[in-house]
């Protein structure tokens, strides 16, 4: 059963985390990690080799989160794999107990430890969502032939508010709803304005009636990360007086200032029409992850 | 564009060359340079003998990079080109897709172990254009600081050899 | 065209070391349009092969020659008076050429000269840049002419992906966003409305589906 499905049909203000795996093959690293997050959250996205970047797979930690109790999102990215890969993926997924799927591009292979690999694309996000949900619907694979038993997965996908160009963003949003999407996490908001422009947008095509957003939020550790995450990531949308506000504050205070700027957005997200949760990724810094909920006052997590 | 004279005859006079060490330089120069009609080019290759072979172009820009490297194979220690001044070039551009060209083929004949400076080019100057025989005279005392072109050297050797 | 680049000169040398006898075989056609294989690069590269036999002190029979094109067989045939006056033949050819030679003359070993890179246009003089991946099922016209596979480095048929920004792609703000070019493109012939819909998976079968890929025309057949 999807947790996460459940709290958003019962029109719950959703909280889901990210997990990112590690480097290697130990664990324990995800069971910390569980820990750190168990009803705290109400999902965790487990990254997929976010980056480019060689990590445990997505499915495996997926796997040893199930175990701990709590209700893991398979993060599966286009990249890497092709169709018949993603497919079986998606059944392995669903037989492991997995019951959330985000279905993603990825970036690009360049970006990683492993520039010199191909980049697979043979599928891209928005015909990778269609396939999940006729798999699942359907009970049949790309090609019409039948599944012996169809998986069952709350099928979401990935929103940026913040790329380019402004208004065909909205047209993807609305191609993603169409192929099937569920839910939707956004790229992290810095900027709220431009970010419920853009759901002001969503809201007039009827798309908040047929998904269900979750606006992504990453907590700033210093003024460093702000001004790198704005000159060196690409899509993301950091405004000046953030900046300002984090280099306002001395050094050993800025994380506090970041904590602070983080659940404020929480807060004006519980406002927004149409939003109907939160996603936190504060990458490489789950523990702060229960702090941020309490301070937002999303404690406790309904049953 | 006459680079295809026979390249392989000098025209050598006496053998002594004023502090030039023998080196022999191919100059190509586009027709527009002052001083440079017929009458003045075979006085000038007389004045310099086997230092000194000139090949005229109807524009800088028409020089074919292959051209400096035949030179440099078959018989010159160093190859320029002249050409008119900037904003001055009859066709335009002859002049800066010279230079783009000439910084190529000095890339070129690095990588085989030749030094760039075997291959030069100089722009006349705007106020007062220098005639061929100037500019010729320049470039014969820059090429000086030059060794002979090992191109030539096993061949020198074989002719010592042969001696 | 197919474009390609010289490969570095001392790549060159260390192949064709062990030759002494050396035919430099240019390209008419595609290489010569980019500047890398022609008959002036085939001069240049001859030239500066020569000299440095000379420098090494190295006896060497390095001669060159351009044909019409190398990817053809009618052209490549009159190769056969001469060639086998050579031990090795360094061509300037793209890997088509290269390989037409090899098999019209497997005896001659081959040596390519240059790096094969992509099937594109000369957008401007001294610029080349990739339009087509040769998928063997041509979509451009839904896509106002922008190919989404060769100028998307996703080559997604539903984009533009996360990373689209100020009209550029993620990996280099010199790669222009391909979906960018669409959709202004699409915007151009107020066909924006095209890209709702969503495109069905490739059939990538036309492209790599049976390995090597050959066109037999009867009518065209001696």
């Amino acid at each position: 059963m999807s947790r996460l499905k459940e709290i958003l049909n019962q029109g719950a203000f959703a909280v889901t985390a990210e997990c990112g795996p590690p480097k290697g093959a130990d664990p324990e690293v995800i069971s910390k990690k569980a820990e750190l997050l168990k009803g705290r959250v109400d999902a965790v996205n487990v990254t997929d080799n976010q980056t480019a970047i060689v990590r445990m797979s997505s499915l495996a930690a997926c796997a040893l989160l199930k175990n701990q109790g709590l209700d893991p999102v398979l993060q599966a990215v286009v990249r890497d794999r092709n169709r018949i890969a993603l497919q079986s993926d998606i059944l392995g997924a669903s037989a492991l107990g997995i019951r959330n799927i985000l279905c993603l591009s990825g970036d690009h292979q360049r970006f990683g430890n492993q520039p010199q690999a191909v980049g697979v694309f043979d599928l891209d996000s928005v015909q990778f969502v269609q396939v999940v949900r006729r798999m699942r619907d359907q009970g049949v694979i790309l090609g019409g032939e039948a599944l012996t038993k169809a998986p069952d997965l709350f099928v979401g996908a990935a929103a940026n508010p913040f790329g380019d160009p402004f208004n065909f963003r909205v047209v993807r949003l609305a191609k993603k709803v169409a192929a099937g999407a569920e839910f939707i996490q956004t790229q992290c908001i810095y900027n709220l304005e431009r970010f419920e422009r853009w759901m002001a947008m969503a809201r007039d095509k009827g798309l908040t009636e047929k998904a269900h957003i979750l606006g992504g939020v990453t907590p700033l550790k210093s003024a460093g990360m702000a001004k790198y995450m704005k000159q060196r990531v690409a899509g993301m949308d950091v405004p000046d007086e953030v900046i300002r506000r984090m280099e306002g504050v001395p050094a050993k205070k800025q994380t506090e200032e970041g904590l602070k700027i983080c659940v404020e957005t929480i807060d004006r997200l519980k406002d927004v029409p149409g939003v109907r949760g939160v996603h936190i990724m504060a990458i490489e810094w789950e523990e702060k992850v229960a702090e941020i909920v309490e301070r937002a006052g999303l404690l406790p997590r309904p049953a | 564009m006459e680079g295809n004279r026979n390249m392989a005859q000098s025209k050598s006079k006496s053998g002594k060359v004023a502090g030039k060490q023998g080196l022999t330089l191919a100059l190509f120069y586009c027709q527009n340079t002052p001083e440079s009609g017929e009458g003045e080019r075979q006085s000038l290759e007389q004045k310099h003998g086997s230092s000194l072979r000139l090949f005229p172009l109807p524009c800088s820009g028409r020089l074919d990079p292959v051209h400096l490297l035949r030179a440099l194979e078959e018989f010159a220690d160093a190859a320029y080109v002249i050409t008119c001044p900037q904003g001055a070039c009859r066709y335009f551009e002859g002049n800066v897709r010279a230079r783009k060209r000439l910084e190529r083929t000095r890339d070129a004949i690095e990588q085989i172990g030749l030094e760039r400076d075997r291959l030069g080019m100089v722009m006349n100057t705007k106020e007062s254009p220098r005639g061929l025989g100037t500019i010729a005279e320049e470039i014969l005392d820059t090429i000086g600081r030059l060794a002979p072109s090992p191109v030539f050297a096993t061949r020198k050797v074989a002719k010592e050899k042969r001696s | 065209m197919i474009t390609a680049e010289q490969k570095p000169l001392d790549e060159i040398r260390g192949t064709i070391a062990p030759y002494r006898r050396i035919l430099v075989l240019g390209c008419g056609s595609c290489v010569a349009e980019c500047a890398a294989g022609g008959e002036k690069e085939t001069g240049m590269l001859a030239s500066a092969l020569r000299m440095a036999a000379k420098m090494e002190g190295k006896e060497a029979l390095i001669q060159e020659k351009t044909l019409e094109r190398q990817c053809v067989r009618d052209f490549v045939i009159l190769l056969d008076d001469l060639i086998h006056d050579y031990d090795a033949v360094l061509s300037l050819g793209c890997g088509a050429g290269v390989q037409a030679v090899a098999d019209m003359f497997p005896e001659v070993p081959i040596i390519p000269a240059l790096n094969t890179e992509f099937l594109g246009e000369t957008r401007d003089q001294g610029l080349w840049v990739e339009n087509c991946l040769g998928c063997g099922d041509c979509m451009l016209y839904h896509f106002g002419g922008i190919c989404p596979l060769a100028r998307c480095s996703k080559h997604l048929l539903n984009g533009p992906c996360g990373g689209s920004v100020d009209g550029k792609c993620e990996i280099n703000p010199d790669v222009p966003c391909g979906w960018q070019l669409i959709i202004d493109r699409l915007e151009q012939h107020h066909a924006l409305d095209r890209l709702e819909r969503i495109y069905p998976p490739k059939d990538w079968s036309k492209k790599q589906g049976g390995g090597p890929r050959k066109i037999i025309r009867e009518d065209q057949q001696r």
